[in-house]
């Protein structure tokens, strides 16, 4: 059904998902013990992203391992250049999200910290991973669309993970307006914990997939629900 | 019947019919006070306890007592506090007069609450409609058993009193409620009289029996400018002034004198009032008497009373039973201290609610039947314990069925509720059935002619036979359900209802049943995109967000979050294609095919398209700010809040100034699509916008250079811009008609509106008589364009004149993004398919997205769905007296103005747009389909909403308020499709009395 290369890919695919699968869970779930989880958008709370982070480099090396043996060299010239580039643009990035936060509906004057944790949030989530991937350039031509990408690559499951993402968040609004007076209904905890579970979504998506596409193969009535699932996917 | 369906206006009547559904809902759900029609008299009090024998009339005596009611409207529970009324905090502090909390009933408005007080009945929601109307109370009262009995009856303040008690009083000396813009004369005409009244005659009695003072000055006050206004403390240390006069004028009596101090309801901090918030509900209730009166209660403290307790207490003080329909109980600290006398008043307010309350098995009737036993042996044997046993039971009872009237008083008429929203629901079917018909292109219309032609008559039989058929089914409903419904009383009136209703369902019926059979190309719907698909679901989505309340109390949340997410994806959309767009052109020539479609695109709207849309994105954000509107959050301090402080008020002026000068533009902009004689429009409309600037300087909203302004009346500069606006349309037909031309008159221009022959070339037209040889249509069509821009800037000139000085930006900002939201929208910008024809979507999109701005601005502008947020102050613009038909107007057009502003400029949009006069026609008859059926959408989701939710709690504080809303829309809606239904056959009449004038004798 897919080709030796489509197939090591897949595999990459599945694997970093799984990992987000169960990384990101079992932070949340630790801080919630550890009864932090509604102070998730104060600044205390930077050690949550810098764990996401870190997991999200990793996942990133994983990733990019096989495209490093094929282009070793060039990649390792002007490695500090583009990690400047990139650090700028994903400075760029955040800042944007914040100015964009702000314009549609985050308080103006105050809570400042915790919208630049929810943006610093969102740029790790959505950007960053892809930067990591394919360097900046080919980053911004993805992400207005300039460039087309093929399914089922880890690019189209990048690209899936931050739409989920910044829908997440946005969806999280929705219940701040409710009258249930909860704790956890503070800015921007619903938004915070919304583009986490977007982020886990789309990772839980694309590991049924890949798991229903090979069950598929041995029981094709299976290839509906790919079928199905493929057209879920925004089509550009 | 398929000319129906092509008829243009059939959704506008079938709006209409709508509309006439609604009002047969609001009657189901808003029964009419029902009176019991019972009159009270002396005769009424019993004189046989549990067959033991009392002298009624002898025990209920409370002496000779002169009563004054002193009513401050907006009086709420934390101004009668010593911090704000010393005098009266002081005797409330030293126990010689006691404050009770009254529970005012929603709707808090003043009128209901003066019926409560003086019916001691609890008011239905109804009464708010008729608020502005106040008819005569038809049942018992107060000063009705007061006058049965002889009392001097003395009235100075509201004349709402007088107008619901016509006939019943001594003397009186009414002052108009409603014109608000006064707080300091109104109080006067009421202070005035009082040392005339209060001085005693020579046996030292004073004049009346019943003295009712109605401050109106405080609730002024709190509807200018809020519940924290610096005018608020002087006004009350007025009021207290007052207190003071009456105590002091009270020693001096030889008879009892009893004073009662209260507001008929509170104020939300906003100032507005009419809701169920705690601010409005509590009031205070002060009572105190002259002899040497102790407050019972800690602290001069007592708890909590109904605001019907006022009704059985001022009548027991007067020596007359309490009216026919109270329901409450007299207020503990007047009760007499004599044991007989208290249980026998207690008797008789128990005796009085249990012959109001049917069930005889409840809990509180068996009190009531023990406590009449425990009052019986105590009068045989005297005994104390079966005294306090017997009160003890009484309070008891009296409770429980007061608590029980309120809550059983409303009883819907279920059979008109079903009945109403069934037929809303075949109108909405109706209207999607036609809705979806109007969007065929247009060709495929045309082909969809049924071949087959039925005779009329055949038609006729069969639209008869239809209608028996849905009168029989409705008769047979009637009769199976059993119901009481005046709905099937056959009254002669109901029984017009009645047919009236069957006529709609059989209209519904054929019109259903001809589109469905004609719509057969619905393929221009297959070729929506993302945003269309968000605007649709959005739509539909957002009625049935009212299943929970706090959707309906924060409505505004709801459409933040969808027009964020609309200008998120525009964002989004746009920056791809201009990204594209560059990206195309410096990747040079590989994709040469592309090159011409994609500047084709960005021809119409430039690069720039991106930074002007983020400074919209800006310009909303700065919007949503500036009015914090809803129930949860209302109390937070926004941009108004700060721009209406003193120390602020240059930026105030500066916004007005600015929303004034922008609107100007806009309007001169405008004029490119009038007449040919711009110099006088253009002058017709600064002269227009100087005369609201010039009313804002007489009104003090802004400082000018010149003094001179000031001394100006508003009124006549009102009046003038209404003699503006109207020479503008006139001189704009006559023009059209040609009057000028005949006279002599001719001025340069373009000739727009001059009459030609296109086909004069062809010499010989004698061939083609039967073709019209003029551009009739041609000039039609810049009729219509010149008229409906007319409307579209009287429309931006009146609201600004209306607006709340901060507010006036908004007029200018609803232009802009309507404007450039329709550019984004354009189907061929943002689509990556390329198309031939999006004409038709590109009109489902907008219409949808000038409703959605329309409702935005309604919320940006401080509106919500409660009915305190109706602003009355607009309604007196420009006005000397009251007129309820003139201030109903302006406060309608205050409060719809975005969404009315929003509609219009669609409207211009298509007009100027329009390729032909029947392209114009066409474009005009989608809009109003989908305009007509969002509208009746709406509202069959609420009323089936309303009646699932009809036991709700929040039933008369959340849903009836939405409900009235949602009425009043309807009826803005109809008043605007009934607009432009007039400009077009204004457009008719004036292009038929210009053939007959003049252009056949100008040949």
């Amino acid at each position: 059904m897919f080709s030796l290369n489509n197939h090591l890919e897949l595999r990459r695919v599945t694997i970093s998902s799984l990992v987000t699968c169960i990384y990101l869970p079992s932070i949340v779930t630790v801080i919630s013990y550890k009864g932090l989880l509604y102070s998730v958008g104060n600044a205390s709370s930077l050690y949550v992203l810098v764990l996401i982070f870190t997991a999200e480099l990793i996942k990133s090396f994983y990733l990019n391992s096989n495209n490093d043996l094929q282009v070793k060299k060039k990649a390792s010239k002007n490695r500090v250049g583009d990690i400047v580039k990139s650090i700028v643009f994903l400075l760029g990035v955040k800042f944007c999200f914040f100015v964009g936060i702000i314009l549609f509906g985050a308080p103006v004057l105050e809570y400042h910290e915790e919208t630049l944790i929810l943006s610093s949030l969102l740029t790790l989530l959505t950007v960053f991973p892809l930067i990591a991937h394919t360097g900046v350039e080919l980053a911004v031509q993805l992400l207005f669309g300039v460039k087309t990408f093929p399914r089922d690559t880890i690019i189209a499951m990048l690209v899936n993970n931050a739409l989920l993402t910044v829908c997440g968040a946005w969806l999280g609004a929705v219940v701040i307006p409710l009258d249930w007076n909860t704790p956890w209904q503070q800015w921007p905890i619903p938004c915070y914990l919304g583009a986490i579970g977007g982020y886990l979504l789309s990772n839980v998506l694309t590991v049924t997939k890949v798991t229903l596409m090979s069950a598929a193969n041995k029981h094709p009535f299976l290839s509906i629900f790919v079928n199905m699932m493929n057209r879920l996917h925004i089509s550009k | 019947m398929l000319h129906w369906v092509q008829h243009r206006w059939t959704s506008l009547w079938l709006l209409i019919t709508a509309l006439a559904a609604l009002c047969l809902f609001l009657y189901g759900f808003f029964p009419l006070k029902y009176h019991s029609g019972k009159l009270a008299s002396m005769d009424d009090l019993p004189n046989v306890i549990n067959g033991v024998s009392i002298d009624g009339q002898e025990v209920y005596n409370s002496g000779e007592n002169s009563v004054i009611l002193m009513v401050i409207d907006g009086l709420r529970y934390d101004f009668a506090t010593e911090e704000y009324m010393p005098f009266t905090g002081q005797l409330i502090k030293n126990k010689s007069a006691c404050l009770y909390v009254s529970v005012a009933e929603p709707p808090t408005v003043t009128m209901p609450r003066i019926k409560a007080m003086m019916t001691g009945s609890v008011s239905t929601f109804a009464d708010v409609a008729l608020n502005f109307g106040a008819p005569a109370v038809v049942g018992d009262s107060v000063l009705r058993v007061a006058k049965a009995r002889g009392r001097r009856t003395v009235m100075y303040g509201d004349d709402t009193w007088l107008r619901l008690f016509p006939g019943l009083w001594t003397e009186s000396d009414g002052t108009t409620s409603f014109y608000v813009t006064d707080y300091t004369e109104v109080d006067n005409n009421v202070t005035r009289h009082l040392d005339r009244i209060l001085t005693p005659d020579e046996k030292k009695k004073p004049p009346f029996d019943l003295l009712v003072l109605h401050y109106l000055g405080l609730d002024h006050i709190g509807h200018l400018e809020g519940a924290r206004s610096p005018k608020i403390k002087p006004k009350l240390l007025e009021m207290d002034d007052v207190v003071k006069k009456i105590y002091n004028a009270m020693q001096t009596w030889d008879r009892k004198g009893v004073l009662l101090v209260c507001g008929d309801h509170g104020m939300r901090d906003a100032g507005g009032h009419g809701g169920a918030s705690p601010a409005e509900l509590l009031v205070p209730l002060v009572v105190l008497t002259s002899d040497g009166f102790r407050c019972p209660h800690e602290a001069g403290a007592g708890g909590t009373v109904a605001q019907t307790d006022v009704a059985p207490s001022l009548a027991w003080l007067l020596g007359a039973p309490p009216p026919g329909d109270s329901a409450g109980r007299v207020l503990a600290a007047l009760l007499p201290p004599d044991a007989r006398q208290h249980l026998y008043l207690l008797h008789v307010l128990a005796e009085r609610s249990a012959r109001l309350v049917p069930a005889t098995d409840k809990e509180f009737y068996k009190q009531f039947e023990r406590a009449k036993a425990q009052f019986a042996h105590f009068l045989a044997t005297g005994q104390q314990s079966a005294a306090k046993i017997a009160k003890e039971f009484y309070e008891e009872s009296l409770e429980e069925m007061a608590k029980y009237l309120t809550e059983t008083t409303t009883d819907f008429d279920m059979f008109a509720l079903i009945c109403a929203t069934c037929i809303l629901y075949l109108l909405a079917g109706a209207l999607l059935c036609v809705t979806l018909y109007s969007l065929q292109p247009e060709a495929r219309r045309k082909i969809s002619i049924p071949k087959l032609h039925r005779s009329k008559a055949s038609s006729l039989i069969a639209f008869f036979v239809v209608l028996l058929i849905s009168a029989f089914t409705l008769l047979v409903a009637c009769f199976i359900t059993e119901t009481k419904s005046q709905f099937c009383s056959f009254s002669p009136l109901w029984t017009i209802a009645f047919i009236a209703a069957a006529m709609t369902i059989t209209v519904t019926y054929f019109i259903i049943k001809t589109t469905i059979e004609n719509t057969k190309d619905l393929s221009t719907l297959r070729d929506l995109n993302a945003i269309d698909y968000l605007l649709i679901i959005g739509t539909l989505f957002h009625s049935w967000s009212f299943f929970g309340t706090s959707f309906i109390e924060e409505e505004h949340m709801t459409w933040y979050f969808f027009w964020n997410t609309l200008m998120f994806f525009i964002l989004v959309r746009t920056i791809v294609v201009v990204v594209m767009y560059f990206a195309k052109r410096w990747s040079g020539a590989t994709e040469f095919q592309e090159k011409p479609d994609l500047e084709n695109r960005m021809s119409s709207v430039g690069v720039s398209i991106v930074p002007q849309w983020v400074l919209l994105i800006a310009l909303h954000r700065y919007l949503r700010t500036m009015n914090q509107t809803g129930d949860r959050w209302l109390f937070l301090p926004d941009t108004a809040d700060w721009l209406n402080s003193p120390e602020n008020a240059f930026y105030l002026e500066a916004h007005l100034v600015i929303g004034s000068l922008l609107t100007l533009s806009i309007c001169l902009w405008n004029i490119r699509f009038m007449n040919n004689y711009m110099q006088i429009h253009s002058a017709l409309t600064i002269l227009a916008t100087a005369c609201v600037l010039c009313h804002r300087i007489a009104t003090n909203a802004l400082v000018s250079p010149f003094p001179i302004i000031k001394t100006w009346d508003p009124v006549v500069i009102v009046n003038v811009f209404w003699g503006l606006l109207i020479s503008q349309l006139i001189f704009e037909l006559l023009t059209y008609i040609g009057l000028f031309k005949t006279c002599g008159f001719t001025l340069k221009g373009d000739n727009k509106f001059a009459y030609s022959k296109p086909k004069a070339k062809t010499e010989d037209y004698f061939y083609d008589q039967m073709e019209e040889p003029w551009n009739i249509d041609e000039v039609k069509l810049s009729l219509a364009r010149s008229l409906t821009h007319i409307m579209y800037n009287d429309l931006m000139l009146i609201v600004i004149l209306l607006m709340k000085p901060h507010n006036v930006i908004m007029v200018p900002s609803i232009y802009f993004t309507c404007k450039l939201t329709s550019k984004c929208l354009d189907h061929k910008l943002l689509d990556a398919r390329k198309r031939k024809d999006t004409e038709i979507l590109d009109i489902l999109s907008k219409s949808l997205v000038h409703l959605w701005i329309g409702i935005l601005f309604f919320f940006y502008q401080g509106n919500s769905n409660s009915l305190a947020s109706v602003d009355l102050g607009a309604g007196y613009v420009g006005l000397r007296e009251y007129s309820a038909a003139r201030v109903a107007a302006r406060m309608g057009l205050h409060a719809y103005a975005a969404p009315a502003l929003a509609g219009a400029q669609l409207f211009c949009a298509a007009a100027a747009h329009a390729q032909n006069w029947r392209g114009y026609l066409e474009s005009v008859w989608r809009v109003i389909n989908v305009f007509a059926l969002q509208r009746v959408y709406q509202l069959v989701i609420y009323c089936v909403i309303a009646i699932l939710f009809r036991h709700h709690l929040f039933v008369w504080t959340v849903f009836s308020p939405k409900l009235l809303y949602d009425f009043v829309a309807t009826v803005f809606s109809v008043q605007a499709l009934c607009t432009i239904c007039a400009i077009v056959l204004l457009t008719h009449a004036s292009s038929w009395i210009a053939k007959k004038l003049t252009y056949k004798s100008t040949l």
